[in-house]
């Protein structure tokens, strides 16, 4: 097979000690990275870039790349030991992650967030080498409405899966489209609820909200009980890695649709967030015990990470086929190959067998490496949580101001932060869920931009939803998603089973 | 770094003969802390290209004693990183490549901003529109497109590009004036997403830089139609299997006669010394004679430019005008 | 968390009710003030599609909708009225964490990032912690070290900075 030749001599590339020796320093960077709150993934690349710039182009990619993937790994440290996640993908594995840190399991969850990371790039890894030509020919098909269909599968999925009351999840939704939608409208041109602020131009940065709502509200729910962090009794041993995998087999369900779900949405750009809401989602929905979801179950941690990786993964490939980014990280990388002489798009391959097919193999080598690093490290992350609480919070607070810093260098968003950690302690107490809220923010503009450029020129018709194939299949996938509540009770009601209706459960979270 | 490639080598190589040359013009101003260079425009895009290839220079090249950082400032179409530029008067570590945001976004979003409040350094490069339409379209000429089209209902034809009421937009505006056609035009996040739609057949045209399509035009996937400008492109190298940016021919020689360019101009905050300006200005001097610029400039297919001061500043003056004039008649200007 | 001994016998300062009421009614005139800017900036269907404040203004709308059922739901429900949103000591410690959270902000913008953190961590654990001063003080010694090796010296990074930096001559 000519797939497995190129492979094969993209190996060859890469075995060299210098190569080998870069792919380990880009790895432990990339998790050093990963670990503290805004500066993974695109920042962190970003930041690396230049020292690269005098190497040779593959060398440049491994040491990159690699860093991606350490971030990659390492974004998932503080989502579930402090529930600030460090990358925009990390939000839903918070939503377990975290629960299992607080009863005491904190090295359970992250050796099953590194290895379905890993178990997702490997999935998309091995798309990108077989199918890569066919992969970058559906990710043309995708147009405006296409992407709005998807976009609007990614919260069809999510609407009627919360148990709080519904006006609540509704204020959530509504509250992060409104976030989203500030600043410049891309389809008329205008600004949008600015109120002549310099400072509103930009709109709200995910992460700056992510860190203040998650991270910020948690120091200050934690500061309310007592002064500690739940979950410091976790039991420190590595063996606990090997008792985890053991577990994983039974999940292979979730990791398949998963690592499918990711690399479907990495392929089409801009989808490695929603692919980890909709694979939690999903996991959720099909789960037999979905209704444990939320309160720290391992599935809960695999589904969205091994979604967010495949995506994450296979967002290289229209980088690298059609020179558009598939994610932040990969536009990033995307300026580096201009730096180092190389042409992103279709001729890449062709011209350039060297570096793609050494960044490929890197992709293979750099995440089996990844894993025994992380894996490695797992009671040094988990034994974090020991440390005295009074030197620990200010540390993390420190950290949540450097990143939302560093997002877009102004002091203005670490004020937002900090407004935005009174907000998510208010609403955690009084029942608001959060999650609807951070999909909303991160996915409303892209939604709200998709839906009116598939607008123009048709004079109001919804037809275009349904104008072919591909997207009348994911519209119709969306609605049979929104429904499947109602659809879920008319197929009890046929069978007679009297199943308690969603929705009508209280309030989950938790009220002194 | 100890891992130096051949390239690199050879680029050493030019370097010490440049360092010769420099410490004899040595401004009396240097920088003791890292220069930012603000891109007012997202990752991936062309402004944040330049400012990548232009980080790699100076540092490959020794031009700067510090370093250089790269920061990306994108909110609002670029209006974020020009208004952080007005709000740092006296700062000599930022300098901004900007492109015709300066003009667009006081005039269509009355954003308090006038590129006269900062210090105009230099314009590096001018940059190309050409017209665009799939390789499987049935027409190689704009005459050919314009024909088609009037045999459409108006808005039949899908047109795509960078933003609403930008250069793309005002472009598009122009060239239904001159032909009599009428397009539905579709604003994108950026111009590499523009092409791929192209290329996906979701949009008929787009009038893309040459760096934003060279790409999928390599590939076979698109066609140029015409370039906006009063001469063809001095790139004579083929670029494509039998085609070379030369051979695209002007769009006024197909009956479009418009002219477009766009310039990618670097300035200062205002109240930045004499000193400090002149700093800048050598730096640049010597960036745009580095093998990095000039490979950089045919890869983009740029136009090379070398103006500065006065003469900038008069070339904005018009460019202004017209824009002003341009935007007008679109109904582009913001008027509540 | 119901089962923390010190909800017993923590006074409340507030009830999970009239904190509901007030976010409700707050977020009620948020929509109304954001309904009627996007009202202002047209909301209505162009021949190309919805405007700009188009789906501002109806997400507003059903913001608004959301508040009222919520402030409807606030006052009808009974078990609320006795629920205890947080109680006196229970808030004093959340203050311990935000005040000395906000002073930290301020130091940011005055003597910049790095020697905010390290009076910050150091009496944080001191006076929140009740750790040793020698231990304290070096802890946030090292930690602000350290940050400012990886992100200034190492990486680059600009973060807010001060006199003290400057003095230095970085």
């Amino acid at each position: 097979m000519e797939a497995l030749d190129s492979l094969f001599h993209g190996f060859g590339v890469l075995l060299t000690f210098h190569n080998m020796a870069l792919m380990l320093i880009g790895i432990c960077l990339g998790i050093l990275v990963g670990v503290l709150p805004g500066l993974g993934g695109p920042n962190g690349v970003a930041i690396l870039l230049p020292l690269t710039f005098t190497m040779d182009p593959t060398s440049a990619i491994v040491l990159l790349s690699c860093i991606y993937w350490g971030a990659l790994f390492g974004g998932a440290i503080t989502s579930i030991l402090f529930n600030i996640p460090g990358e925009a993908w990390s939000v839903a594995t918070t939503f377990d992650g975290y629960p299992m840190a607080q009863k005491g399991e904190a090295a359970e969850a992250l050796t099953a967030a590194f290895t379905a990371s890993f178990v997702g790039s490997i999935v998309a890894v091995m798309l990108i080498t077989f199918l890569a030509p066919w992969i970058a020919s559906f990710a043309l098909r995708f147009g405006p409405p296409e992407f709005f269909a998807v976009y609007m599968l990614t919260f069809c999925s999510f609407v009627g899966l919360g148990k709080e009351a519904r006006h609540k999840i509704i204020i959530s939704l509504t509250i992060g489209f409104l976030l989203a939608a500030v600043g410049m409208d891309t389809v008329s041109g205008e600004l949008r609820m600015t109120f002549g602020s310099v400072e509103l131009l930009r709109g709200f940065d995910f992460l700056v909200a992510v860190i203040g709502l998650f991270g910020i509200s948690e120091i200050l729910l934690a500061m309310e009980e007592h002064l500690a962090f739940k979950g410091q009794e976790a039991k420190i041993r590595l063996t606990v890695v090997w008792r985890t995998w053991m577990t994983l087999p039974r999940y292979w369900m979730t990791l398949l649709r998963s690592s499918a779900i990711g690399c479907w949405l990495g392929v089409t750009p801009g989808g490695a967030i929603a692919a980890s809401f909709m694979g939690y989602n999903l996991a959720k929905r099909f789960s037999r015990d979905g209704a444990q979801f939320g309160k720290g179950k391992i599935e809960g941690v695999l589904a969205p990470e091994t979604a967010a990786h495949a995506a994450g993964t296979s967002a290289l490939l229209p980088m690298l086929a059609l020179g558009i980014p598939g994610s932040g990280t990969a536009a990033v990388l995307l300026g580096g190959l201009m730096v180092w002489g190389l042409q992103p798009g279709p001729l890449l391959f062709v011209e350039q067998k060297d570096f793609v097919w050494g960044l490929i193999a890197s992709m293979y080598l750099g995440n089996i490496a990844g894993l025994i690093i992380v894996l490695a490290t797992v009671p040094l992350f988990a034994s974090v949580l020991r440390v005295p609480f009074a030197t620990i919070a200010p540390m993390i607070i420190v950290s949540c101001a450097v990143g939302a810093f560093a997002v877009q260098n102004a002091m203005f968003d670490i004020w937002l932060m900090l407004g935005f950690g009174i907000v998510g302690y208010v609403f955690k107490k009084i029942g608001i869920p959060l999650a609807p809220m951070t999909l909303a923010l991160v996915l409303g503009d892209k939604a709200e931009d998709a839906f009116r450029q598939s607008m123009i020129g048709l004079d109001g018709g919804l037809g275009i939803f349904w104008s072919n194939k591909l997207v009348g299949t994911i519209t119709t996938l969306a609605l049979i998603m929104l429904f499947w509540p109602l659809i879920g009770k008319l197929f009890d009601m046929i069978r007679g089973s009297g199943r308690t209706p969603a929705g009508a459960a209280s309030s989950e979270t938790s009220r002194p | 770094m100890s891992f130096v490639s051949k390239r690199a080598a050879m680029l050493a190589a030019c370097l010490s003969g440049l360092a010769l040359t420099a410490s004899a013009a040595l401004a009396d101003w240097q920088p003791t802390k890292p220069i930012e260079i603000i891109v007012p425009a997202g990752a991936g895009g062309a402004s944040d290209q330049m400012a990548r290839m232009m980080q790699a220079a100076i540092q490959n090249n020794k031009l700067s004693p510090t370093p250089i950082i790269v920061t990306l400032k994108g909110g609002a179409n670029g209006g974020e990183g020009l208004m952080d530029m007005l709000g740092s008067p006296g700062d000599p570590y930022k300098m901004v490549i900007s492109n015709s945001a300066i003009y667009t976004l006081p005039l269509a979003n009355k954003l308090p901003f006038d590129w006269r409040k900062l210090t105009p350094i230099s314009i590096l490069a001018f940059d190309n529109f050409v017209l665009w339409v799939n390789a499987n379209a049935p027409y190689n000429t704009a005459q050919d497109l314009v024909a088609a089209m009037k045999k459409e209902p108006e808005g039949a034809y899908k047109m795509g590009g960078t933003g609403s009421k930008r250069e793309d937009h005002i472009l598009t505006a122009a060239v239904e004036r001159i032909a009599g056609v009428k397009f539905s035009y579709i604003p994108y996040k950026s111009g590499g997403e523009a092409a791929t739609q192209l290329v996906g057949d979701h949009i008929k045209v787009n009038v893309n830089n040459p760096s934003e399509n060279v790409a999928v035009w390599r590939a076979g996937q698109v066609k140029a139609l015409c370039v906006f400008d009063n001469e063809v492109m001095d790139y004579p190298a083929k670029v494509t299997a039998d085609k070379s940016w030369k051979d695209i021919p002007t769009c006024k020689s197909q009956g479009i006669d418009f002219q477009w360019i766009m310039l990618r101009g670097v300035f200062l905050p205002s109240g930045v010394t004499p000193d400090q300006v002149a700093f800048y200005q050598t730096m640049l001097g010597k960036l745009v004679e580095t093998a990095e610029f000039k490979e950089y400039l045919e890869k983009q297919a740029l136009k090379p430019s070398d103006l500065k001061g006065a003469e900038m500043v008069k070339f904005l003056e018009k460019d202004e005008a017209l824009y002003k004039d341009l935007m007008t008649q679109s109904g582009f200007v913001a008027t509540n | 968390m119901s089962n923390d001994p010190n909800a017993e016998v923590d006074p409340a300062l507030v009830s999970t009710r009239s904190v509901e009421l007030v976010v409700m009614a707050l977020l009620l005139a948020v929509a109304v003030f954001l309904g009627w800017d996007n009202w202002r900036i047209g909301a209505g269907w162009a021949p190309d599609g919805p405007q700009a404040g188009y789906f501002p203004f109806y997400l507003s709308v059903l913001l608004g909708g959301a508040a009222i059922v919520g402030i409807v739901s606030v006052l009808r429900s009974v078990d609320l009225r006795d629920e205890v949103f947080v109680g006196r000591s229970a808030f004093g410690r959340v203050l311990r964490v935000f005040i000395p959270t906000i002073l930290f902000v301020f130091l940011v913008q005055v003597v910049g990032l790095y020697v905010a953190s390290f009076v910050f961590v150091s009496l944080f654990m001191i006076v929140i912690g009740r750790l040793s001063p020698w231990k304290s003080v070096l802890t946030g010694l090292i930690f602000s070290g350290l940050m400012f090796y990886i992100f200034d010296v190492q990486f680059n990074v600009l973060l807010p900075k001060g006199p003290l930096e400057a003095a230095f001559g970085f």
